[in-house]
C-alpha cells in the first residue's frame, strides 16, 4: 500500500530545473534511498517532502492526504540532518522531548517517551549531557531519537553519516536500519555513497541532473543498471562501445572480439553502436573457466586490494578491470603478458540510450 | 634587536596607559578634595544624598533598560530573518547600522524634533521618542553583537530542525535562537547600557531627565561633585564591560556539531 507519493514533482531555481518530472510511490515501512552525485536534486526532493521547499509543480501526499503546500511544522515528518542540528542549549533529554513539548504533551508522557528513545539508541546514561559533550556518532543517534520521538509518518535522513568517520558510519548505518525495521517507519535516506545506499535500502532511486535514472532494489541497481550513468555511478563497471552485428542472436563486435549478450538488443539494427557494461568480478581468465564470450587481452596492471586483486587488461582499445578473490595460491600473470579473458552472456549488459 | 623591540613596546604601552589613566586619576584625586585639607569621599556622599542625582540617574537606568528590551525585540528578529531569508540584504543592513557613527547626534536629534513635533506624529514629548532615539544610537552595537552571535550557530539548520519537530516562529525564536545567542545579546545589552547612561544630547534636546544632562548642569554649579559623578559614570561603564568579559568567558556557547 502506497504511503508516500510524489507525483510529477519538479523544482525550478532561478530558471534552472533542480528536479524534473519526479514520480515515486513508497510503501509503508519501506526504506528508500536517493542516490546521486552533488547537485543531482536528491536533497531538494527530500526538502520538498519535509516542506522546506515548495515544488514548482506536482504533489506530495502521505496516506492520500495532500501535504504539498503545508508548512514544515504542520507535517508529521521527522528529519535528521547531516550537521546533527541538536539544540546546543538543551540537554539530550530536552532535545529528544522538544517536539512533544511543542505538542503540549504531559510531562509524564514526555519523560516516558524520552526514556524509551534513550534506550532505543543505547544512550540511557546521557540524558543530562549537552550535545557538545557527545561524540559525533552519539549526537547523530540523539538526532535520530529526537526525530522519532514525535512518531512521524515519514522519517527523512539527509546524508546523516557524512560527517562521521568510516568505522562509525558503518556501525551507525546498521543501527539506523535496525531501528527503522523495529519501528516499521517509512524512511527516505539521501546519500551520495553508493555502498551506503546498497547496504541499507529496500529500494534505491538513482538520480542525475534532477531526473530519476533508475529505481530498483540494490540487487537490480547493481546487477542490471539501465543507463550509462547508473552503470558508471554504482560500483566499478567496465563500459565500452560495441557494434551490433546480429540483433536476433544478440551478437556484438568489440575491437576484434565477438561478444554475445543475453538480452537488451530489442529494436536494435545491424550496425548500431551500443554501450555495453561488464562488472569486473564477472570477467575471468580463460584458463580458469571457459564461458560464452572470449576476448584477447594484454595485462596492463595488477593492484592488490586486500581480499580482491584487481587486474587491468587491454581488450583492443578498451581498458577493462577484472576482479578476482585473493588467495595465497593465486597465480598472477605478469604485466605485459598476452592472455585471454572470458565472461558469460548474462555478464554483457547492453545499456539504454 | 628583539630586546629593543620589547623595550619600545613597553614604552608605548606605558605612555598609552598614562594618557588614558592620568586624567582619570587627576579627576579621582580632585573628587576626594571636597573636605579642606584631607582626602575624603564627601563629594560622593553628597552626590548619593542628592535626590536630584537619584532622580536623574534612575531615569537614565530606566531609559537604558527600556532601550535594551525594545532593542532585543527589534534587532534579534530582524537579524534572524535577514540571515535566514534575505542574506543578500546583509551588507545593506550593515551599512544602515553604521549610520549612527556617521551622522552626528546633534543632527539626528534636530531631525527627530523637526519630524515628530508636528502632526501626524506629534510625539516629541513622549519618552517613546527618546527610547527610539537611543535604540538608533545603540544599533551599531546591539545589531552587530546579535548578528555575530547568529553567525556562530547554524541558524538555518537549527530552524529547520525545530520546524520539523512542529515548532512555530515564536517557539523557534524563544526556545532555540535567543538562548543560543545569549552571550551576544548580553554584550549588546551592556554596551547599550553604557551608551545610554553617558548620553547627553538626546536627553538634553528632548528635555527628559537623565544622568548626563544633570552632570553637565552640576559642572556649572559645583566643583567636586561633578568629578565624583564622572568617576561613578566610569565605574558603571567599566562594571558593564567587566560583566561582558566575565559572561563571555564563562558562558561560552556550545557549537552545533562536534568531533568524535
Amino acid at each position: 500500500m502506497t504511503h508516500l507519493s510524489l507525483t510529477n514533482i519538479s523544482k525550478v531555481f532561478a530558471g534552472t530545473a533542480a528536479v524534473q518530472d519526479f514520480n515515486l510511490q513508497v510503501d509503508k515501512g519501506e526504506f528508500v534511498s536517493f542516490l546521486g552525485p552533488s547537485g543531482c536534486g536528491k536533497t531538494t526532493t527530500l526538502r520538498m517532502i519535509a516542506g522546506f521547499e515548495l515544488p514548482s509543480t506536482g504533489t506530495v501526499t502521505i496516506d492520500d492526504a495532500d501535504i504539498t503546500n503545508k508548512a514544515p511544522n504542520q507535517r508529521n515528518v521527522g528529519m535528521v540532518f547531516q550537521a546533527y542540528a541538536l539544540f546546543p542549549n538543551m540537554t539530550v533529554a530536552q532535545n529528544i522531548g522538544y517536539g512533544l513539548r511543542i505538542r503540549r504533551e504531559s510531562k509524564a508522557a514526555i519523560n516516558k517517551t524520552v526514556e524509551e528513545m534513550l534506550a532505543l539508541i543505547h544512550l540511557e546514561k546521557k540524558g543530562n549531557s549537552y550535545p557538545h559533550q557527545l561524540s559525533g556518532g552519539q549526537q547523530q543517534r540523539v538526532a535520530l531519537a529526537r526525530a522519532l520521538a514525535n512518531h512521524p509518518q515519514v522519517l527523512l535522513l539527509d546524508e546523516p553519516l557524512s560527517a562521521l568517520d568510516a568505522k562509525i558510519r558503518v556501525s551507525l548505518r546498521a543501527e539506523i536500519r535496525a531501528i527503522q525495521r523495529k519501528l516499521g517507519i517509512t524512511a527516505i535516506y539521501v546519500t551520495h555513497d553508493q555502498e551506503e545506499a546498497l547496504s541499507i535500502s529496500d529500494r534505491i532511486v538513482v538520480m542525475f541532473e534532477g531526473k530519476i535514472e533508475q529505481v530498483g532494489t540494490p540487487f537490480e541497481i547493481y546487477n542490471f543498471p539501465q543507463t550509462a550513468f547508473v552503470a558508471s555511478f554504482v560500483g566499478t563497471l567496465n563500459t565500452a562501445t560495441a557494434e551490433v552485428i546480429d540483433p536476433v542472436n544478440r551478437l556484438l563486435q568489440l575491437d576484434g572480439s565477438q561478444l554475445q549478450a543475453a538480452e537488451g538488443l530489442e529494436g536494435r539494427q545491424k550496425g548500431d553502436k551500443v554501450t555495453i557494461a561488464i562488472r569486473p568480478e564477472r570477467i575471468n581468465f580463460l584458463a580458469t573457466e571457459k564461458k560464452a564470450n572470449i576476448m584477447d587481452c594484454r595485462i596492463e596492471n595488477i593492484t592488490f586490494l586486500g581480499s580482491v586483486v584487481r587486474i587491468q587488461v587491454l581488450v583492443g582499445n578498451n581498458r577493462f578491470y577484472m576482479d578476482t578473490f585473493n588467495n595465497p595460491f593465486l597465480e598472477l600473470p605478469k604485466i605485459g603478458d598476452k592472455d585471454q579473458v572470458t565472461c558469460s552472456r548474462e555478464a554483457v549488459l547492453v545499456l539504454k540510450g | 634587536m628583539k630586546r629593543s623591540n620589547t623595550l619600545w613596546s613597553w614604552i608605548v604601552m606605558i605612555l598609552g596607559i598614562l594618557y588614558f589613566f592620568l586624567p582619570l586619576l587627576a579627576t579621582f584625586i580632585f573628587s576626594l578634595k571636597a573636605k579642606l585639607g584631607v582626602l575624603s569621599f564627601k563629594a560622593y556622599a553628597n552626590v548619593f544624598n542628592d535626590p536630584a542625582f537619584v532622580y536623574n540617574f534612575s531615569y537614565s537606568v530606566l531609559w537604558a533598560v527600556l532601550t535594551i528590551i525594545f532593542g532585543i525585540l527589534l534587532f534579534v528578529p530582524t537579524a534572524y530573518i535577514i540571515r535566514l531569508r534575505a542574506p543578500k540584504l546583509r551588507s545593506a543592513v550593515e551599512f544602515v547600522t553604521l549610520l549612527p557613527f556617521v551622522i552626528p547626534a546633534i543632527v539626528f536629534v534636530f531631525g527627530l524634533v523637526r519630524t515628530f513635533s508636528q502632526p501626524p506624529l506629534l510625539i516629541v514629548n513622549s519618552p517613546a521618542l527618546l527610547i527610539a532615539g537611543y535604540m538608533v544610537l545603540s544599533m551599531p552595537y546591539m545589531y552587530r553583537a546579535v548578528d555575530t552571535g547568529l553567525r556562530a550557530i547554524d541558524v538555518r539548520t537549527l530552524t529547520e530542525a525545530a520546524q520539523s519537530l512542529g515548532a512555530g516562529w515564536g517557539s523557534i525564536l524563544f526556545d532555540i535562537i535567543l538562548p543560543n545567542i545569549r552571550v551576544a545579546i548580553l554584550s549588546g545589552a551592556f554596551l547599550s547600557f553604557a551608551i545610554v547612561i553617558g548620553e547627553y544630547i538626546l536627553a538634553q534636546y528632548l528635555a527628559k531627565p537623565a544622568f548626563a544632562p544633570f552632570m553637565a548642569y552640576q559642572i556649572q554649579q559645583k566643583a567636586y561633585e561633578p568629578a565624583a559623578m564622572a568617576i561613578i559614570s566610569f565605574a558603571l561603564t567599566w562594571a558593564a564591560l567587566g560583566i561582558i568579559a566575565l559572561v563571555g568567558r564563562g558562558g561560552g556557547q556550545a557549537q552545533v556539531g562536534g568531533g568524535h
